[in-house]
């Protein structure tokens, strides 16, 4: 058998048009998500802000401990998730800001300053915006719990907690009855007139990590560890608990 | 001052050989031309008065300002050309409100001091990369005050891009006096309306016209109002208890 003849020549494949004058799809993604979850709790004088440290794309899980979560001052502590270089690079322009802050006008920038400063970041990128979800957490000028939760586009509010990433659909209704006392009979909800949790810093602690467990559970781009940012008058503690690695 | 001028007197940014700035000192001595300012730090707030020259019975004082708001909690008085302190007005307004909009807080007495000094030196041929504004050195000097949260303070922005923090402060024709004067007379506890009664006096010494509710400009800074300039009345009030 003449197998020569049967292949396909050069000249039956070649098309009419030649091929750059034809309509090719280019597509641009800048974006990735890269999942991961993280919360805040703003408490009567402390804040908690906490994260999982996996990192994952699809199926592939990219690293095991990849931070999130950013301590800017003694009192302010940022956490992100969403596309990881787009949270670094926040993260390094608001840490920049501070510094310039610090040099500008000779003393520390409060909270309350980070927050709008942040907010107006994200605005400035409205157009190709930052893919990265922020919430801030702290304390405020009177040492009050303030957290601050975001949309990639700045707008702003201060609650009394707020989740945010993969997992934000499983914890942030926990979050709303165990920390707001939403839903809960003869519990007086916390509102955003007076966003403090009337929560124990142990008791806060411990939904934290019952949150992250559960979430774990469920989710499969959280996990492997978490960190916890607890923020006082004494400064920044960071303490790192296991969570399931499968 | 200088009796022997030289082609260093031509240059704005030309160094002498003595390693001075003629023209920027020149400036300084154009500030000692204009009418008298006093500024007061207090216990409760910060004072500035200013002397108005009316010079004739046809000029309409109101028109004269020599006092003006730069924010809710800062403000500041002028002697000198004031004219050439619009530029510089305006930049401190527009870093007031810069400020505010990016950290949603009032911007420091000190930071909004150093952005005016920050124009001072913009003049000549301009660094590369930097537009300069002014063909000359500013010929106004500015006592800003303000109120926030380290308290009230007083500074003097002068042409040469300095500022300086004082607790009492006089510039203008009649600052040597009045300057004396007020070193003797200031003392830490002063309350508000003792710098009125003080400020007015000093002025009343060294102001070439009789002193009138008419010819000076009095206004305050405090935590409660912020700045305000007094009112016609209050102002008669004051000069009538002298």
């Amino acid at each position: 058998m003449d197998f020569a003849a049967l292949a396909p020549s050069a000249n039956s494949v070649m098309p009419s048009v030649h091929p750059t004058s034809q309509a090719k799809e280019a597509a641009f993604s800048p974006y990735e998500d890269h999942g991961g979850t993280n919360l805040a709790i703003a408490g009567a004088d402390f804040c908690v802000i906490a994260s999982d440290t996996r990192q994952s794309n699809g199926y592939h899980i990219n690293t095991r401990f990849a931070p999130k979560t950013f301590k800017l001052t003694d009192k302010t502590v940022l956490t992100t998730a969403g596309c990881q270089p787009d949270c670094n690079m926040v993260a390094t322009r608001v840490r920049q800001h501070i510094e310039w802050y610090k040099y500008t006008h000779n003393r520390s920038i409060s909270t309350a300053a980070i927050a709008q400063m942040l907010s107006i970041m994200l605005y400035q990128k409205r157009f190709f915006p930052y893919y990265d979800f922020n919430i801030l957490g702290g304390l405020d000028e009177e040492g009050r719990g303030a957290v601050y939760s975001y949309d990639s586009i700045g707008s702003m509010e201060r609650v009394p907690c707020q989740c945010c990433g993969s997992a934000s659909a499983l914890i942030q209704p926990f979050l709303d009855n165990q920390v707001r006392n939403k839903n809960q009979k003869g519990k007086e909800e916390v509102t955003a007139f007076d966003p403090v949790a009337k929560l124990s810093l142990e008791t806060t602690l411990k939904i934290v990590k019952d949150a992250f467990t559960s979430a774990t559970e469920r989710d499969i781009y959280t996990g492997d560890s978490l960190q916890i940012f607890i923020v006082t008058r004494d400064g920044v503690e960071e303490q790192r608990y296991p969570l399931k690695r499968d | 001052m200088f009796l022997t001028r030289s082609e260093y007197d031509r240059g704005v940014n030309t160094f002498s050989p003595e390693g001075r700035l003629f023209q920027v000192e020149y400036a300084l001595e154009a500030i000692k031309l204009g009418s008298t300012a006093i500024g007061i730090e207090t216990t409760d707030g910060v004072l500035l008065a200013v002397e108005k020259r009316v010079t004739s019975g046809l000029l309409v004082a109101d028109s004269i300002e020599k006092i003006l708001e730069i924010d809710h909690h800062l403000g500041c008085a002028m002697s000198g050309l004031t004219a050439d302190s619009r530029t510089m007005i305006d930049h401190a307004r527009v870093e007031a409100q810069n400020h505010h909009f990016t950290y949603d807080e009032k911007i420091p007495v000190e930071s909004v001091t150093q952005a005016v000094c920050d124009l001072a030196l913009r003049f000549g041929e301009g660094a590369e990369g930097e537009k300069s504004i002014m063909s000359r050195p500013f010929g106004v000097a500015l006592l800003v005050a303000g109120c926030d949260e380290r308290g009230g303070q007083l500074y003097l922005a002068d042409p040469s891009g300095t500022y300086t923090r004082y607790k009492a402060k006089a510039i203008g024709a009649g600052s040597e006096g009045a300057q004396t004067e007020l070193q003797e007379e200031y003392y830490d506890t002063i309350t508000l309306a003792e710098a009125e009664a003080l400020a007015l006096k000093v002025l009343k010494q060294v102001m070439e016209e009789k002193l009138t509710a008419d010819n000076i400009q009095v206004a305050a800074v405090t935590p409660s109002l912020g700045f305000h300039v007094y009112s016609q009345e209050k102002l008669q009030t004051v000069v009538d208890s002298l």
